[in-house]
């Protein structure tokens, strides 16, 4: 299957990050599509969550932490000092391995983000935004009538989707998912997964799996690092059916070091 | 062709496995359809129930394979050069299992056969019996080499099955025009060389498994076919 002509969102050129003297990525270029779920697969420690930390600038909060090269958004450089990094990260949200709902209700949990970024003026809009969040994350059937209730009270699974809804509660156009699904039960994974599908229409997914069967039900496009390089870029149903670089199918298919 | 194995132990002897059982039974298959054609140019009916009997072990071999395919991806959920043996494997299986088929069948129709048949019709039966022999024997050492060159060689090659099939209907025909109690005796011959050509087809079928498995891609355009008879 050819990769379709599809417009880029982000574009990674020559980037490259350190923490102190160790060097995490190296020259890495990589086209991530518009709408559309790019998969980021590889061992641990091979750079994967690091990279999609660099989309959102969230390595600049680590001290020792240096990234040189570039990357692009729209085809404007987010790593230009004039970018302010809160409406960065207002336009790029981030769900984590591990559900972390504030110590807050559902609803402040949905309506914390909107607020701090000044989004709402009246109590209708804000129950609106929260509405269409918890809506568009397939959470509010299960919540509408508990709102009030500690986001911490939900299941796992829930959490996880309550984190998806706080990330879109701001109007996000990129969603960088660091293994959203590694501490959930089948059914809870197979949910997020049915969601990721549905907001890949709207919006521009990146995922961090260690899951192969994952990145083949839910890609369109897979990048495959190692030790801080990446190997292979390609559709997702090239990478598992027929790589083109052998470290790529030694990794895939269980054989790896 | 995957170098190095997998971390899993018993993954590597499943698919191991499941290699030996695809290799024996292309080598059971080798024996029948050889004695079966051999059955023929011999009209030696002695060997008939021999060769009806062993079918039974191919057929063995193919639910074993079945079985084995089924736990794989069940357990493995096969990526890449892995999910491409798999599938070649459970292909080439059911092809071999046929020609397997085949050969029961053809070995079926010397019962009846007299004694005395022409040269001419046997040394053309002989002919492709040989050929589809050959193509076989490549195929299988081709499935055992990885060889795309081959495969693709095996596939075009089926040409020359499907002209050495046309000549040997030919010789059919003349068999039956010269004596028109020859009709039943004919039919089975046509049946004989039906089925030799049948065998051909699936061992191109095994070609293509065999070249998907190597390359991760169909092979492409239509097979080149043999004149039409009379042409």
């Amino acid at each position: 299957m050819e990769l379709e002509n599809k417009k880029i969102k982000i574009q990674a050129k020559n980037l490259n990050v350190y923490y102190g003297a160790k060097q995490a990525l190296f020259n890495i270029n990589l086209e991530i599509n518009q709408k559309e779920v790019t998969a980021l697969i590889g061992p641990s420690g091979c750079g994967k969550s690091t990279f999609i930390r660099c989309i959102n600038r969230m390595n600049d909060v680590i001290d020792i932490c240096k990234v040189d090269g570039s990357i692009e958004i729209d085809g404007s450089e987010i790593n230009d000092k004039k970018v302010d990094v809160v409406m960065l990260r207002e336009k790029i949200g981030m769900v984590f391995q591990k559900p972390n709902p504030f110590p807050k209700s559902i609803y402040d949990n949905i309506a914390y983000g909107p607020i701090i970024h000044g989004l709402a003026e009246e109590k209708n809009q804000m129950d609106n935004i929260v509405e269409t969040s918890l809506k568009k994350a397939a959470l509010w059937d299960e919540v509408k009538d508990r709102l009030d209730e500690p986001g911490t009270s939900l299941s796992g699974g829930q959490q996880q989707r309550l984190c998806i809804a706080r990330a879109l509660s701001v109007s996000p156009e990129v969603i960088l998912m660091d293994e959203p699904c590694s501490a959930l039960d089948p059914i809870a994974t197979a949910k997020i997964e049915e969601l990721i599908d549905e907001l890949k229409k709207s919006y521009t997914i990146v995922i961090v799996t260690h899951s192969m069967a994952q990145a083949v039900r839910v890609s369109q496009k897979t990048g495959f690092f190692h030790m801080g390089k990446i190997i292979e870029v390609d559709s997702t149903d090239k990478i598992f059916k027929n790589p083109s670089n052998k470290m790529t199918q030694d990794y895939i298919t269980g054989r790896f070091g | 062709m995957a170098g190095t194995g997998h971390t899993v132990k018993s993954y590597e002897e499943e698919m191991q496995s499941l290699n030996d059982n695809l290799v024996k039974m292309g080598s059971l298959t080798e024996t029948q359809i050889a004695e079966a054609m051999a059955a023929v140019i011999k009209v030696d009916k002695d060997s008939v129930d021999k060769i009806v009997k062993n079918d039974g072990s191919i057929n063995e071999l193919r639910s074993i394979i079945d079985e084995q395919i089924t736990t794989v991806l069940v357990k493995r959920a096969p990526m890449a050069v892995d999910l491409r043996i798999t599938l070649s494997t459970l292909k080439i299986s059911h092809d071999l299992e046929r020609i397997g088929d085949l050969a029961k069948s053809i070995a079926k129709k010397v019962k009846p056969l007299p004694i005395d048949l022409p040269d001419e019709l046997i040394g053309s039966l002989r002919r492709l019996g040989d050929l589809v022999q050959k193509q076989l024997k490549e195929v299988l050492d081709a499935y055992l080499n990885k060889s795309k060159d081959k495969s693709i060689e095996i596939w075009k090659k089926d040409e020359q099955v499907d002209d050495l099939t046309n000549l040997a209907m030919n010789e059919v025909a003349n068999y039956l025009q010269s004596d028109k109690k020859n009709l039943e005796i004919a039919t089975h011959l046509l049946f004989v060389t039906k089925n030799i050509e049948r065998a051909g087809d699936h061992i191109t079928n095994i070609a293509e498994s065999l070249y998907y498995l190597i390359e991760g891609e169909y092979l492409e355009g239509a097979r080149p076919k043999g004149k039409p008879i009379d042409s």
